[in-house]
């Protein structure tokens, strides 16, 4: 029986490597799994696809917007970024694309990212009256500083992203420190994170930047406030979106282009998988979906991955091929 | 290959018996979620609680940022010299502080200052007597080793999250990351310096007549005080190293913009502020190592 079961795994070994000589113009394919969860997710579910559907090898790099397109731009390491917030990384990344070192493919997110001012649901229902930012800054008893309470708290978006600059000069722009706000800095995504959960808990206001799809949304409720007035995008490129520009006016944030963006290197190689790259995207509604039941279920990136890919096989089999998508689901 | 000889063992042996993942989802909201209600139910006490030393924070910091340059500097080198006695140490202080104002990194390294005090402060505050009653008692000793251990290895975003949640972002929350990182050696080297005291020099104290108290206060303490004062330089080393991961919840400062470089790399800034950050390290560090020689010097008494 022993011997038997051995010789089957020897066949089947064997059969593994001539399976995988088929599949041989996939190679080996690093994507990186940004540190926060709807990126991971996105992360885990073209591991999957990519393994069991087109016989890449994949290994994930931990990654982070701005350290991982530096890497993927001067040195063509990861292949991959699933989800790439690309206002952030505009400039640079126009270059990378027109000296064709980077390809940037298919929307992610269908409805793009959604960046603004937020606060807490609670908060709204019991001040119906505030409806926009500037609604927001007439009370700022309601959200009161960390520090010192008789101010009111903006809080702003991690150090170094590019929503801290926006995000600044709309505070200027809006006047609030005259109304009696302060800028907060919170450091990092985990800080910013930690304060909207600490608000929560302690039922206190709070106001400040936060963007979806993002699984904090998903677990607290959140209102965005409007800023009163449309996307002006000449306005936001030559002012709002410049650190400390002379004479910032009130804006109100673009809907984000969230794009996946892979090095020119791994269009050559792994051109089956380009196809799959190149049509994928979710929306918004799916994503806070599988957020909120990995935060239901204290789930990974990957067990939210495969949430999805069992759940919502409509979406996922329409960017595969029929015969990729049965190897899929043989897999799952 | 290694997977071969799985297929001649009991499947127990090969995969590792991990308790269900389902029940292990079970332990885990449950903690979580008892954290939570714990965060909900006495949030507004602790906020209360730590009112006072976030006062006293602000203070220390508005004191040190909004006091003209020339004072604190003339302050800060009275100290140095004070501590070193050592005209080299309070003309490099003085030099490198100069270079930090001129890159224009005044009012950060001030923030960092005020914090860095603050916390070597509590630090000695708590350490010390943890130290001195961890060297009196063997079983103190064999309790406190291993929470130090966790204090020391246990990586601080394990516990910055539940902080945050518990006191919300900026400095009370950082300054808690920073202690429970920093304390560890001033307790450690306390505990040392006074278990080495040598026992002849403990008799001659018995033989004297002295009382558990005067033995401990006016022999040991002084006697380990140099190991002591190493403790000490530990500690605000270790205080400087975790400013910039205690920036990660909204302490400002260099720790601030050292991450707003990393997230940006724009190396130069990074550098700079992590220069800044040396110089202040080497400024703290020589004016205590010299305070601790100068006190082995009072204490080496000489042996007829």
């Amino acid at each position: 029986m022993k011997k038997l079961l051995a010789s089957t795994m020897l066949a089947a070994g064997l059969y593994a490597v001539a399976g995988s000589a088929q599949a041989a113009e996939c190679g080996d394919v690093s994507i990186a799994e940004m540190n926060w969860a709807s990126a991971g997710v996105a992360a885990h579910v073209d591991k999957i696809i990519l393994e069991s559907g087109y016989g890449c090898s994949v290994t994930l790099v931990t990654g982070d917007t701005m350290p991982t397109f530096a890497s993927m731009n001067e040195k063509g390491q990861p292949d991959m970024a699933p989800e790439l917030w690309v206002n952030a990384v505009r400039t640079p990344l126009d270059e990378a694309i027109a000296e064709g070192r980077l390809i940037q493919a298919a929307p992610l997110l269908s409805d793009g990212g959604v960046e603004g001012w937020w606060i807490p649901k609670f908060l709204a229902d019991a001040n119906p009256e505030i409806k926009t930012v500037q609604d927001a800054l007439a009370r700022p008893d309601l959200f009161p500083a960390p520090e010192d309470a008789s101010k009111g708290a903006i809080t702003n978006c991690p150090s170094g992203w590019n929503c801290q600059v926006s995000t600044a000069n709309l505070f200027r722009a809006l006047g609030a420190e005259e109304k009696g706000f302060e800028l907060i800095d919170t450091g990092s995504a985990a800080g910013l994170d930690g304060s909207i959960a600490n608000a929560f808990e302690n039922q206190k206001g709070w106001l400040g930047y936060y963007w979806a799809p993002t699984s904090i949304l998903g677990k607290y409720e959140m209102v965005k406030l409007s800023f009163g007035v449309e996307h002006d995008k000449a306005q936001w490129d030559a002012c709002t979106a410049v650190p400390d520009c002379a004479d910032p006016a009130v804006n109100a944030y673009p809907v984000s282009d969230v794009y996946t963006v892979v090095t020119k290197e791994f269009s050559e190689k792994a051109g089956v998988a380009m196809d799959y790259v190149s049509t994928r995207k979710w929306d918004n509604q799916t994503v806070g979906k599988v957020l909120a039941w990995m935060d239901e279920n204290q789930g990974t990136n990957e067990d939210g991955a495969r949430h999805f890919l069992q759940n919502y096989p409509e979406m996922w089999t329409s960017w595969v091929a029929p015969e990729v998508a049965e190897k899929i689901k043989a897999a799952l | 290959m290694a997977s071969m000889i799985c297929s001649y063992l009991p499947e127990l042996l090969c995969k590792f018996p991990a308790i269900d993942t389902n029940l292990m989802r079970v332990v885990r909201k449950t903690i979580d979620d008892s954290f939570k209600g714990f965060v909900r139910a006495y949030g507004n006490v602790i906020d209360t609680m730590v009112q006072p030393l976030q006062s006293f924070l602000n203070w220390l910091e508005a004191l040190f940022v909004d006091s003209p340059w020339i004072l604190v500097l003339i302050a800060l080198a009275l100290v140095v010299y004070l501590t070193s006695r050592n005209i080299k140490i309070v003309i490099g202080a003085v030099l490198s502080m100069m270079l930090i104002g001129l890159v224009g990194l005044w009012e950060d390294t001030m923030v960092t200052l005020a914090i860095v005090t603050v916390c070597t402060l509590i630090s000695i505050v708590i350490g010390i007597p943890i130290g001195i009653v961890m060297a009196r008692s063997n079983r103190v000793q064999s309790v406190v080793n291993p929470v130090l251990d966790v204090m020391q290895t246990m990586p601080s975003f394990v516990y910055l999250i539940p902080v945050v949640m518990i006191f919300g972002i900026g400095k009370v929350p950082g300054l808690i990351a920073v202690v429970i990182y920093a304390v560890p050696p001033i307790i450690r080297l306390t505990n040392l310096g006074i278990r080495l005291v040598d026992r002849e020099v403990l008799e001659a104290a018995d033989a004297f007549g002295s009382s558990a108290r005067q033995k401990l206060v006016n022999v040991q303490i002084p006697l380990a005080l140099p190991t002591i004062m190493a403790g000490i330089n530990q500690t605000i080393m270790m205080s400087l190293a975790m400013v910039v991961v205690a920036s990660m919840i909204g302490v400002g400062g260099l720790g601030r913009n050292v991450l707003q470089a990393i997230n940006n790399q724009f190396f130069t800034i990074g550098f700079l502020n992590g220069f800044a950050l040396v110089a202040i390290a080497i400024i703290f560090d020589r004016a205590s190592q010299a305070y601790g020689k100068r006190l082995q010097k009072h204490t080496e008494v000489v042996h007829g």
